[in-house]
């Protein structure tokens, strides 16, 4: 095998060279001051134009040369990297935001906080961009092991340890099995290419039991990733013990390019011949919901119950990964993924963004109790959060509505009327608990602390986000059609 | 453009009132705006052409063109009285409120603003997607206005609400979407438009549940039945309505409760008519339930709000039993009962709420004798007893009559049984009547260190226009019945091939002009 390495191939993946060098910039500016931290502002703003020229040259990428692939087939650049390369950039932009001011993050030690992050973007961009299982991989492992760093780094000192430590382990478990089913698929197809093998896939689910075998590890490595239940047991610890921004990072960026992952995967139409892997994967999206939304009713820790709802979406979200995996071309159905996770992103990343706002320190834990008498003090933050909890609840005319909508709408087109029963089913659990902090911002009397600090970066960030959950949803049309455009 | 006008003005209100940064006076401004949005709807009855039963003043961009939903709004002899009930109410509960609100004042009143263009949104929209838009929207404000400014136990009440009507709702989402894909198998483009939901032939097996048109019957009639509510799933009302504030109560009994017997009128009945009528004995018997049930439960009810909450299970009762009896009178009271219903249970609420204010406690024993203290406040509740029982000359009458009538045409078995609820009713508002305002004083009376003031001007312009109405509609029907009656006739019989066309008489017009020239 020959390896072709042109100048085109550089070009494509020229986001992630200008996110690796821009990583660097901070950490080598500390070196060359002698240890010595530069202001924090400085780095922030590296960090950030690092990742708007690396979003940038996606665009370009994407509109240039779409669906072209580099590397001897290794990276594609189709929609899927575009439209979710997208959408992590910009969650990890915003978790950076909250990073520069979250007291368990700021200040000592943040430019080796941003090199992690930025080091892990860079993971994010080859996994959304990867075709070949082995490229796969090494996406995960990049993007994980900066992760696991970045937990263990809080200033706060016992639950990030064990979030970590946690993390660490279940996620090598995670990985070993993924890397155990991928050497089944190369010993059955002789290839880890998802290119290669699939066209012949929906066939040799049915006849290889080895194949079968193998995608089935494979698909199980990453519902670890994206918390599918029962493998999501690790969710609610880590997001709770890491630091917030860094629980937001995992909800939305690291989530989103999971699911992209996870997508080009299922969409080689593996599931169309295997009616077994289609049941019990149904099952999971199922379970999944259930389990999410009965848990979190019932919680009191914020962020915790943050987690058990990012768990519910991720079965939502399988809904659609499955629908885009049964359906004749799956454009309909992946579509509607990608706009369910920027929506998710969207009102997750506010949700996680009041819990920050509320952070006095970097040992406090903010219970549901404490947002007593938070929309008497800050009324404005009040009503954005009660629009990220009803959007995410899934109410119009919020966003959170026409994503589930849109999902739902995918399912029932492709028969899956049952799985859209238990979607909707579940909404109406899980409005019990988004509810929740509603009852008791606005119907309680309270005293609700704030940080006393301003944190202006964050708040900017949270009303963005708020208002995009407010518009977005009414005017969501033109960007569907967009984006099932862009897979033509 | 009148149309969307009044869906959104009031939205626009909302904001303006959340950005107004005078407190002191928000009052007032909010009861201007209110009293704008009404003026601006009692144009519609000056455009409305009550002759036809085609859909007017219809406005129509396409939406999301993806799945073919549009923005539509239109009109017609169906919802044209609840639109303009929606916007009688609202300054009327405005201006109820200035002492039963005390606290966050400009929160109360977005969310009454909000809840409007919600309302107002659900009687109009002939688009499903838009309508679900509307109908879950106006549970949002709603839940605040119980949870907020609510009684003891609102919390609760409040989040039972919620759920209950949102689990109701949510199937009827799969069932839109369902037939969405439906009208694009059909016509092989995807359309969520109401009219294209109408010439569906959905097929319908009789004697077995599990068949298409049955089962999306159901998925509507179940969100709608939640709302009205329906015997056995009434149990959010009586907790909603005792614990809401007194404009919360008096806008969920007088309009929240219409939008689930409109949407049977508009929605289930001509988009599933074998289905309706192949279950329309469920609906008799749970109406009959109602009606019985809820009176004899009123009877027992310590609790004045509790007595009228239950007063309304029974009287929604009367409006679906109208609904599914299919003919000309039972549709006809139906709609007159719910328009009926709003004026009289929303007086009474807002009546209850003037005696609350006094004395802080609904307790029925602790009152008597109230009409030697209050003579005032006396005759108004009397009146709006009457109309509440039914007495001729009074509006409920005319409802109640019009039902019974169709009912007995149609089937005399509920009939029979509808019938004692009439009795009922008048027993337990009677009695009600009777312990609070006649016999011994009660300890809230005569409690001399807190003597009691009868109703002050404000309260007075308050009740007026509600008695006003009672008599109007009670001796005058016809001038409204008139702007219903084609839309009716048309619908009780094409109920098997139910259609609605777009007037087009101003684009005739139009043509004609430019003929002229």
């Amino acid at each position: 095998m020959t390896l072709n390495v042109g100048w085109k191939d550089l070009a494509l993946i020229s986001p992630m060279l200008v996110l690796f060098f821009t990583s660097l910039i901070p950490i080598t500016i500390k070196v060359l001051r002698g240890q010595r931290e530069q202001q924090p502002l400085a780095t922030l703003i590296q960090a950030l134009s690092g990742l708007v020229v690396a979003l940038g040259l996606l665009i370009v990428m994407g509109v240039i040369a779409p669906g072209t692939s580099a590397f001897n087939n290794s990276l594609l650049f189709d929609s899927i990297t575009l439209w979710m390369g997208g959408i992590a950039l910009l969650g990890a932009s915003a978790a950076i935001i909250l990073m520069y001011e979250n007291p368990s993050t700021q200040g000592e030690q943040f430019s080796e906080l941003v090199f992690l992050t930025l080091s892990s973007c860079l993971g994010m961009m080859i996994l959304v961009s990867a075709v070949d299982l082995l490229t796969v991989f090494i996406g995960l492992e990049m993007m994980s092991l900066s992760l696991y760093l970045m937990i263990g780094m809080s200033h706060e000192q016992k639950l990030s340890k064990e979030a970590a430590f946690k993390y660490f382990i279940l996620g090598s478990f995670a990985s070993a099995i993924f890397l155990f089913g991928m050497a089944y698929i190369f010993g059955t197809t002789g290839t880890t290419n998802i290119l290669n093998f699939i066209q012949q896939a929906s066939t040799l689910v049915q006849t290889n039991t080895l194949f079968l075998f193998g995608i089935t590890f494979v698909i199980i490595g990453f519902c670890f990733k994206v918390s599918i239940a029962p493998f999501h047991a690790w969710t609610p610890d880590v997001y709770q013990g890491a630091p917030t921004p860094h629980s937001a990072y995992m909800a939305t960026a690291i989530k989103t390019v999971s699911f992209a992952a996870f997508l080009r995967l299922i969409a080689t139409k593996s599931l169309v011949g295997s009616e077994n892997l289609f049941d019990v994967l149904q099952w999971l999206a199922v379970i999944t919901m259930l389990v999410g939304n009965v848990a979190a009713i019932l919680q009191n820790n914020l962020k915790r119950m943050l987690a058990y709802s990012s768990i519910a979406h991720s079965g939502y979200i399988l809904v659609g990964l499955i629908t885009a995996g049964v359906s004749e071309d799956g454009v309909f159905g992946a579509s509607s993924v990608i706009f369910y996770l920027l929506s998710y992103s969207l009102m997750t990343m506010g949700a996680f963004a009041i819990v920050s706002i509320m952070e006095k320190n970097e040992n406090s834990s903010i219970m549901v109790d404490d947002l007593a008498g938070f929309a008497k003090n800050r009324p404005v933050l009040a009503l954005c959060f009660s629009a990220f909890m009803l959007s995410l609840a899934g109410l119009p005319p919020f966003l959170g509505f026409f994503s589930k909508f849109y999902l739902f709408n995918a399912a029932i087109g492709e028969g899956l009327i049952w799985l859209a029963i238990w979607g909707v089913i579940n909404s109406v659990i899980s409005v019990y608990y988004y509810l929740r902090p509603l009852v008791v911002m606005y119907m309680r009397e309270g005293d609700a602390e704030i940080a006393p600090r301003s944190l202006t970066a964050t708040t900017v960030t949270l009303v963005v986000s708020a208002i995009f959950v407010l518009v977005l949803g009414v005017v969501s049309g033109p960007f569907l059609s967009a984006v099932e455009k862009s897979f033509l | 453009m009148i149309l969307s006008t009044i869906v959104f003005l009031p939205l626009l209100f909302a904001l303006a009132i959340t950005l107004w940064p005078n407190e002191r006076s928000l009052r007032s401004l909010a009861l201007g705006f209110s009293v704008i949005e009404f003026l601006i709807s009692l144009t519609l009855l000056q455009k409305f052409d009550p002759s036809t039963a085609s859909l007017q003043m219809v406005e129509k961009t396409m939406w999301i063109p993806r799945f073919g939903i549009q923005y539509f709004l239109g009109i017609d002899g169906i919802s044209l009285w609840l639109v303009l009930l929606t916007t009688f109410l609202t300054p009327i509960i405005i201006l109820g409120s200035w002492n039963s609100i005390d606290k966050k004042i400009k929160g109360f009143h977005a969310c009454m603003f909000i809840l409007q263009t919600a309302m107002l949104g659900t009687f109009l929209a002939l688009d499903a997607v838009l309508f679900y838009v509307f109908w879950e929207l106006s549970l949002i404000p709603m839940y605040f206005i119980v949870g907020i400014w609510g009684g003891a136990r609102r919390i609760y009440a409040t989040v039972k609400f919620f759920i209950y009507t949102m689990a109701g709702s949510v199937l009827m989402l799969v069932a839109i979407i369902y037939m969405m894909y439906l009208t694009q198998e059909a016509t092989g483009q995807m359309s969520a438009s109401l009219l294209d939901f109408y010439q569906l032939k959905i097929p319908f097996i009789g004697k077995q549940f599990f068949s298409l048109q049955t089962l999306l019957f159901f998925a509507f009639s179940l969100a709608f039945a939640i709302k009205v509510p329906v015997f056995p799933v009434h149990t959010w009302l009586p907790d909603a309505h005792v614990e809401a504030p007194t404009p919360g109560s008096v806008i969920l009994a007088g309009v929240m409760l219409k939008m689930g017997t409109y949407c049977y009128l508009r929605w289930v009945i001509p988009l599933f008519p074998e289905a309706a009528e192949y279950w329309a004995w469920l609906f008799l018997t749970l109406g009959v339930i109602g009606i019985i049930y809820g009176a004899i439960v009123a009877m027992v009810q310590p609790d004045i709000k509790k007595l009228v909450a239950y007063s309304s299970v029974s009287h929604m009762g009367y409006i679906l039993l109208g609904l599914f009896v299919f003919n000309q009178y039972g549709i006809t009271g139906g709609i007159y009962q719910m328009l009926n219903h709003g004026i009289s249970t929303g007086a009474l609420f807002l009546l209850i709420g003037m005696i609350y204010e006094r004395t802080h406690s609904r307790e029925i024993s602790k009152y008597g004798g109230l009409a030697s203290a209050l003579p005032i406040f006396t005759i108004f509740f009397f009146i709006i007893t009457l109309s509440s029982i039914a007495v001729p000359l009074t509006n409920g009458f005319v409802g109640e009559f019009l039902i019974l009538m169709g009912t007995y045409q149609a089937a005399p078995i509920y009939s029979y049984f509808a019938i004692t609820g009439v009795v009922l009713g008048a027993a337990y508002m009677l009695w009600m009547f009777k312990r609070v305002f006649f016999g011994e004083k009660g300890e809230l009376v005569k409690d001399e260190h807190h003597p009691l003031h009868d109703l002050s001007w404000r309260e007075i312009t308050v009740l007026v226009p509600m008695v006003i109405m009672v008599f109007w509609m009670g001796l005058f029907p016809n001038g409204f019945l008139n702007y219903s009656k084609a839309s009716i006739d048309h619908l009780v019989k094409n109920k098997n091939s139910y259609n609605l066309v777009i007037f087009e008489n101003e684009k005739k017009s139009e043509v004609a002009f430019r003929g002229d020239k």
